[in-house]
């Protein structure tokens, strides 16, 4: 037999016997701490409480909110169709099968947004996607969406056109009724997504 | 009579070909750079915990030069760096501590004993960092509460902030389900949040880093 075969099979037998002590690749499905990073600084997970109100408003179906706070704070209040997930249940063995809905994006919120934020870091390193984190939280969604203050006289269209939004949104959440007189926004238009029936028409 | 011992050349090429292609595969096997020292359930109980918070009447220790163990690190970005920051403090971006060099003097500055005290405006924005440092390991990061803004505000009477709750966050500011019921709103409300009557808030007892002695 040609000597190169008898090298070759042994460098074929030498470079099997090196898979065996390769490291085990643990952790492999989470994410890469410098990929993490990345993700921690890029301030895109945040949404605000105006966005949060108007796909609740519209029934965005792709929507789940995430209560990241105790069950007791749950139970005593909570957004509109929002899921108890407390911070704490991460640490659970299938916090990650338990959090993954197809495609849809998740928002969580707290308080604030520490605990929010803290959750959203774990879940991105279990490997989870499309996470949000509702910026500033139940406090903010209370001063902006529940009880929000009218802009100064002077302030910018937009900001009008906005504040007569989260009016209509305080109207739609709280189910209290508003008087509205002299502001000139006064329409509230709270645009609903038509149902699109699936099999329309047809023969 | 096999083809190739006619032809011993294009066995070595074959041969070297065949080496080469094992040694890129080995060269390219992604390795993270980066291991995470803590698991996943370590990191929840980080969150639930206040152990790495360094609150704002600490750092007079720090700026008198009281304690020389802890290296500030503001993570903002260069503009905001320039326009003020607390003395002393160096500018490294949260991705650039984890370069390789910021890695190493990290390491370095954990076998010295010096806890790293990251800080960005609030305490929000440097949190991520932090839990990520100390995901990977890095038990010697701590965070400053209320992050720079509330040090802005309190820079000329740090040690009167002992008795300031503002910088503790997390706490609702409202008795939510009161308030959501709606009741109370009207169009001539101004607006003005009713903060929940005093949230308790535990915290470290304030010591002395000079105490006692002769």
């Amino acid at each position: 037999m040609n000597k190169n075969y008898i090298i070759l099979m042994g460098i074929l037998i030498l470079l099997a016997a090196g898979l065996l002590v390769l490291p085990l690749k643990n952790n492999s499905k989470q994410l890469d701490p410098e990929v993490l990073m990345w993700d921690i600084v890029q301030p895109t997970r945040y949404v605000s409480t105006d966005e949060v109100a108007k796909m609740i408003i519209e029934h965005d179906p792709l929507l789940v909110m995430v209560d990241v706070r105790s069950a007791e704070d749950f139970q005593l209040f909570s957004l509109t169709n929002a899921i108890n997930f407390p911070l704490d249940s991460l640490a659970l063995d299938d916090a990650k099968s338990a959090l993954t809905f197809n495609k849809r994006n998740m928002v969580f919120y707290s308080n604030d947004d520490l605990k929010s934020d803290q959750a959203w870091v774990i879940a991105k390193r279990l490997g989870l996607k499309n996470i949000y984190v509702l910026k500033g939280g139940l406090n903010r969604w209370i001063q902006t969406i529940i009880q929000p203050e009218a802009p100064a006289e002077t302030a910018s269209e937009a900001e009008f056109n906005l504040y007569a939004f989260r009016q209509g949104a305080s109207q739609y959440f709280t189910g209290g009724s508003i008087s509205i007189d002299q502001s000139p926004q006064a329409e509230i238009v709270v645009s609903r997504k038509k149902k699109a029936k699936a099999a329309e028409g047809g023969c | 009579m096999h083809v190739h011992e006619l032809n011993p050349k294009k066995t070595m090429v074959t041969m070297i070909i065949f080496v080469i292609v094992i040694i890129i595969g080995l060269v390219t096997l992604s390795k993270p750079r980066l291991n995470y020292a803590i698991t996943p359930e370590e990191t929840v109980m980080l969150a639930g915990s206040e152990e790495g918070f360094f609150y704002p009447y600490e750092l007079e220790d720090i700026l008198d030069k009281t304690i020389d163990t802890i290296v500030l690190v503001d993570i903002r970005n260069t503009f905001q760096f320039g326009r003020g920051h607390i003395p002393g403090a160096e500018n490294i971006s949260a991705v650039e501590l984890i370069s390789k060099e910021n890695i190493k003097r990290l390491e370095a500055l954990k076998d010295a004993g010096q806890v790293v005290l990251i800080y960005g405006n609030n305490l929000v924005e440097a949190n991520g960092p932090y839990m990520l440092l100390r995901q990977i390991g890095f038990d010697n990061v701590k965070v400053l509460m209320g992050g720079y803004s509330y040090y802005n505000v309190w820079k000329d009477k740090l040690g009167d902030s002992y008795s300031d709750d503002s910088y503790f966050i997390g706490n609702a500011q409202y008795d939510y389900a009161e308030v959501a019921k709606g009741s109370s709103v009207s169009n001539n409300d101004n607006g003005a949040p009713e903060p929940k009557a005093n949230v308790a808030v535990e915290r470290k007892k304030k010591n002395k880093a000079v105490e006692g002695g002769c």
